[in-house]
């Protein structure tokens, strides 16, 4: 608890520092354990520590048990990794090593989170994608399937399908462009919606994330299309990628709602992709 | 929050405070300046949007560590239920943190929200709805960000108050037991 082991940032802060180590120091024996020296992070969940997600627009919803926000201690972010000291004080957390630089640690460091964030979240989606596009033992299960969700990979894809949909156009580009990202984003809510009001047990962003990355055989159909100009190979490479995403969406869905009410909620999903299967075909 | 930066310490982290404001004004610029001089909506929609996604991503994920020390995200546990969590350092970090820096952060934040805001009522007075689609996503984009960590510092203040009440608690009871004692 001695000035040694933590190197305030600013002259400023010093007195502040001073002043809460001197209510520390005076009364030993009631107070509040030593501060470590350098950030605690224990992962407590059994589970590997997420990492930060991209969340869309709308609002949490509340569909936690616990309500309130719940502190945890940080998981081990990527970054010059220090030695794991256990958490003397069970509320206070930190969040990183960079924060563990006003102790110590140089602020060379800086980059480095920053970058390994960047591929961190990029082998997410790369592997978000292997599990929902490639056959995965656990699509079966709602609650496995997608746990890492993020939207990154659904917001990259719908983009990537408005594009290719606008240059296959030859007149109204933008309009195309409009109409299919719009059709696309609100699709995806609107089916989420449908399932949650049949009573399904699905997350929302969750499902986003999952119908989002299902349009990926699509957009790769719809990048053959666009190379190509016989119909009759537009048709069947359509129909093949339209099968695949069907394909892909199918598990999560149907075991998401119950049994008698699986048709319900598959039926407007099937719709939305024959609908951008023609919308692929029919450009011209 | 008062209007002018605090005096005396400079920027801890110059370079994070340029970025978390530099997304934010290049999709404000482009937004502008695009009206009126490219033509084709695509160009405009799309780099608008992807400088509003990055500048999210830079706040969530880097900015909000390194200039304020707080961070949420979701995730979803065991039982296929999804949790949010707010995180902050812990008190003396906090009380370390650049001053300005935090000023910075916090007002660029909500001013970009506002801005957004005026040029969405702009597009619904002009009733375009391509562009109040592109200014819906950005604003939501933004949103979502304040939201986040509005809640962070919110539970970072309560964490403090219980610090507080918990050291007075704490010299009180040793005083008292240090008045007895003497006796």
């Amino acid at each position: 608890m001695s000035n040694s082991d933590t190197v305030p940032l600013h002259p400023s802060s010093q007195s502040d520092i001073d002043e809460i180590e001197n209510l520390i120091n005076s009364y030993p024996s009631s107070v509040l354990p030593a501060r470590p020296p350098s950030p605690p992070r224990i992962p407590v969940s059994s589970t590997p520590p997420p990492p930060p997600s991209f969340i869309p627009s709308n609002l949490p919803p509340p569909s936690v048990p616990k309500p309130t926000p719940v502190f945890s201690p940080a998981p081990s972010v990527p970054a010059a990794p220090l030695p794991p000291i256990p958490p003397p004080r069970g509320s206070a957390t930190s969040s990183s090593s960079i924060a563990g630089s006003g102790f110590g640690p140089a602020p060379n460091t800086l980059t480095e989170p920053v970058w390994d964030t960047i591929k961190r979240d990029l082998s997410r989606i790369v592997s978000n994608l292997k599990l929902v596009v490639f056959p995965n033992p656990f699509r079966e299960d709602p609650g496995k399937a997608l746990r890492d969700w993020d939207l990154w990979g659904p917001f990259f894809f719908i983009v990537f399908l408005g594009l290719v949909l606008s240059w296959s156009a030859s007149v109204k580009k933008s309009e195309v462009f409009a109409v299919a990202f719009a059709l696309l984003a609100a699709g995806a809510v609107i089916l989420t919606l449908n399932v949650l009001l049949l009573g399904g047990q699905i997350i929302f962003f969750q499902s986003l994330s999952l119908l989002g990355y299902c349009l990926f055989p699509l957009d790769v159909g719809a990048l053959i299309c666009m190379l190509v100009g016989n119909v009759i190979i537009k048709l069947v490479v359509v129909a093949v990628t339209l099968a695949w995403s069907s394909w892909a969406a199918y598990p999560f869905m149907s075991t998401a709602v119950n049994p008698r009410r699986k048709a319900l909620a598959l039926y407007p999903v099937l719709l939305m992709y024959v609908s951008v299967g023609f919308l692929v075909i029919a450009i011209d | 929050m008062d209007l002018n930066p605090p005096p005396g310490e400079n920027y801890a982290h110059p370079k994070i405070c340029f970025f978390h404001v530099f997304f934010k004004a290049a999709a404000l610029a482009f937004y502008i300046l695009s009206a009126l001089f490219i033509s084709n909506f695509v160009i405009i929609f799309v780099v608008t949007v992807l400088l509003a996604a990055l500048d999210f991503w830079v706040v969530k994920n880097v900015s909000g560590r390194i200039l304020v020390g707080l961070r949420w995200w979701n995730e979803i546990n065991e039982d296929g239920e999804s949790v949010w969590r707010f995180e902050c350092l812990d008190q003396e970090s906090l009380a370390r943190m650049n001053k300005k820096d935090s000023w910075l952060f916090w007002w660029t934040l909500y001013l970009t929200a506002v801005v957004w805001v005026v040029f969405a009522i702009f597009s619904l007075i002009r009733l375009q709805a391509d562009y109040l689609l592109v200014v819906g996503v950005c604003l939501t984009l933004s949103i979502a960000n304040i939201i986040g960590f509005t809640k962070c510092r919110k539970d970072a203040k309560k964490q403090l108050q219980a610090f507080a009440t918990q050291t007075i608690a704490s010299r009180f009871t040793s005083s008292i037991q240090s008045a007895f004692t003497a006796v």
